[in-house]
């Protein structure tokens, strides 16, 4: 208490120049300065002639790819808040769940598309089973790799290298198995927009991913907020020491988070597949918008990474009204900059952390 | 038979050896007290006991059984708690949840009951349940942690600087908290600053220095030794 006293004090005495850079980095800054970007991009769009209902089509698709992103993004959180390195493998991972998804298609018998969403029955069936297979692609990855740099108390910089590493190699793996071509999970087949009002175009598809992903989502917040286990890998992240000592088998937390983060990127990866199509690269390049929507959220929470993830998805559909879309990750990279040096700690962090 | 006792525990961090062929005793419902100065290796010594550490050579058996070399999860097992000196709360978390964390262990129906004796030992922490225990006073935390610690009916609580950056108000109140757990049967070994007041309280107390024992014997001979008084108890 004695310590907050001073500090209290320390901030009265604050020089102006000080002072600015208190305000500047408060949550509500951070808020104030994304949807200042955000306007400018709409007025620019507006200013190009862009119609409202293609806008709010974009905003839509936006929500849309905002889920795919959440999805990986709190895998990448999970493992950065109990193990303390960005897992740049982690987009592999998204590509690993596309492909499994798509190989479990094949091995699945063909099935009548369930109108108006362009696939049957097979595609969840596939997901389903996708899921588990890359968390456990991602608990092996661990038991190989990043354990065995646990053992040896090996430097954070050394994880992340190792994690790099990873990366080139499970896409190397994609390659030799599927080959470099694009593959589509259903080729040739239409999936037009649905008539919605205010004359916003979404496909039956765009809809099946957004309900998919809040429902993951609502799954992982009972999992977290309602379960042992979940309160485990919250506590871990939190004081990995301080779990061990309220008797947390870390090690098996570990594992769990890995198994969890590899579901979730599998999932994120199979509707980004459906809504584009699959390339070994895929993950990769989300690789950026989901660190750029975990550092937003506050690195290690959860909830912020869902939340990063939907202003980056929204922010990066709309841009591409009057950008074209490749420099889309430029927007994803500008708003991880601006989070990184107004607010390195993100929405969701602690105040002055 | 002693609840713990240690035996020629060396130990330290990569290359750097902290504690040298130090000895430790506690029985059962015990206030024993670790003192010394600042370096002298006593948080070493907790942590060694505690497995967060491990011991190059000597023997640490709580209950006739041998705990050196096992990991802190496991050791919690056997009836032996311990409240670090930073960082002992799980800020994230709510005041109930870091309860739940320190009754880990326990079945789901044990869970209540047991939250409830600590909220009848802390009545604050009832109030405050649902608040976030980062949100919390030094003082207000400490009872978070040691509330965690006694979520497994523990026979033994390992407590680091208990006292460490409060107000001598929250200082008198942690102490007359320590006693009370201590009056239900617990053993309690602390490492303290305010080494005169926790000899005052503790049975037995050892005065460690550059990582061996120095001097040990009753709460009160420590006080009246002269030559204890003037190096560690500030003349």
């Amino acid at each position: 208490m004695s310590m907050s006293d001073e500090a209290a004090a320390v901030t009265r005495q604050r020089r102006p120049a000080e002072r600015i850079r208190a305000v500047v980095q408060t949550r509500a800054f951070l808020l104030v300065a994304v949807v200042a970007l955000f306007i400018v991009l709409v007025a620019l769009a507006i200013h190009q002639g862009v119609g409202a209902s293609r806008l709010l089509s974009l905003a839509a698709w936006g929500v849309m790819l905002g889920g795919i992103i959440g999805l990986g993004s709190i895998g990448l959180t999970l493992v950065y808040g109990v193990l303390k390195f960005p897992n740049f493998s982690h987009g592999a991972l998204v590509t690993f769940g596309a492909y499994f998804t798509y190989a479990f298609m094949a091995w699945l018998p063909e099935s009548a598309p369930l109108r108006p969403l362009s696939f049957g029955w097979t595609f969840p069936v596939a997901l389903v089973l996708s899921m588990p297979l890359v968390g456990l692609v991602a608990l092996a990855v661990d038991r190989v790799v990043y354990r065995r740099l646990r053992r040896q108390n090996a430097h954070l910089v050394l994880f992340a290298m190792a994690s790099l590493a990873m990366a080139f190699f499970l896409r190397s793996v994609i390659y030799i198995v599927w080959g470099p071509d694009f593959h589509f999970f259903f080729p040739g087949r239409a999936n037009p927009a649905l008539e919605l009002p205010f004359n916003i175009r979404v496909r039956a598809d765009q809809v099946f991913i957004l309900l998919l992903a809040l429902a993951i989502m609502a799954g992982l917040y009972v999992l977290l907020e309602r379960t042992r286990i979940g309160k485990a890998m919250r506590a871990t992240a939190d004081n990995p020491e301080l779990a061990q000592v309220r008797g947390i088998n870390t090690e098996r937390v570990i594992a769990w988070t890995w198994l969890l983060g590899g579901a979730l990127a599998a999932a994120g990866g199979t509707m980004y597949g459906l809504s584009s199509q699959l390339r070994p690269e895929m993950g990769f390049w989300l690789l950026l918008p989901m660190f750029a929507a975990a550092i937003m959220g506050g690195i290690g929470n959860p909830y912020g990474a869902l939340v990063g993830a939907l202003v980056i998805g929204v922010t990066h559909q709309v841009s591409t009204a009057f950008l074209d879309p490749t420099y889309g990750p430029a927007v994803a990279f500008v708003l991880m900059v601006i989070v990184l040096l107004v607010r390195p700690q993100g929405l969701f962090g602690r105040e002055g952390g | 038979m002693p609840l713990l006792k240690a035996e020629g525990v060396t130990a330290g961090y990569g290359d750097t050896e902290i504690l040298r062929d130090v000895h430790l005793e506690v029985g059962e419902g015990e206030i024993v007290s670790l003192i010394g100065p600042n370096g002298a290796g006593k948080s070493t010594l907790m942590k060694t006991v505690f497995g967060l550490v491990h011991p190059r050579q000597g023997s640490i058996r709580f209950r006739d059984t041998e705990i050196a070399g096992r990991s802190p999860y496991d050791i919690v097992k056997e009836g032996m708690c311990y409240v670090p000196q930073v960082a002992n709360v799980f800020v994230q978390l709510t005041v109930e949840e870091n309860l739940e964390m320190g009754g880990y262990l326990l079945e789901e129906r044990e869970l209540a009951g047991r939250k409830e004796q600590v909220y009848e030992l802390f009545p604050k922490l009832r109030e405050r349940r649902r608040q976030r225990a980062g949100k919390m006073s030094g003082g207000e935390r400490q009872m978070v942690a040691i509330g965690s610690a006694l979520m497994l009916e523990p026979a033994l609580l390992l407590l680091d600087e208990p006292s460490a950056g409060l107000s001598p108000k929250l200082v008198d109140e942690i102490f007359e908290n320590i006693r009370r757990i201590n009056a239900t049967g617990l053993a309690v070994l602390m490492v303290e600053q305010n080494a005169r007041k926790s000899l005052e309280m503790a049975e037995r107390g050892y005065v460690l220095a550059g990582g061996q024992n120095r001097v040990e014997g009753s709460g009160a001979e420590l006080l009246n030794d002269p030559d204890v008084a003037r190096l560690y108890l500030g003349g």
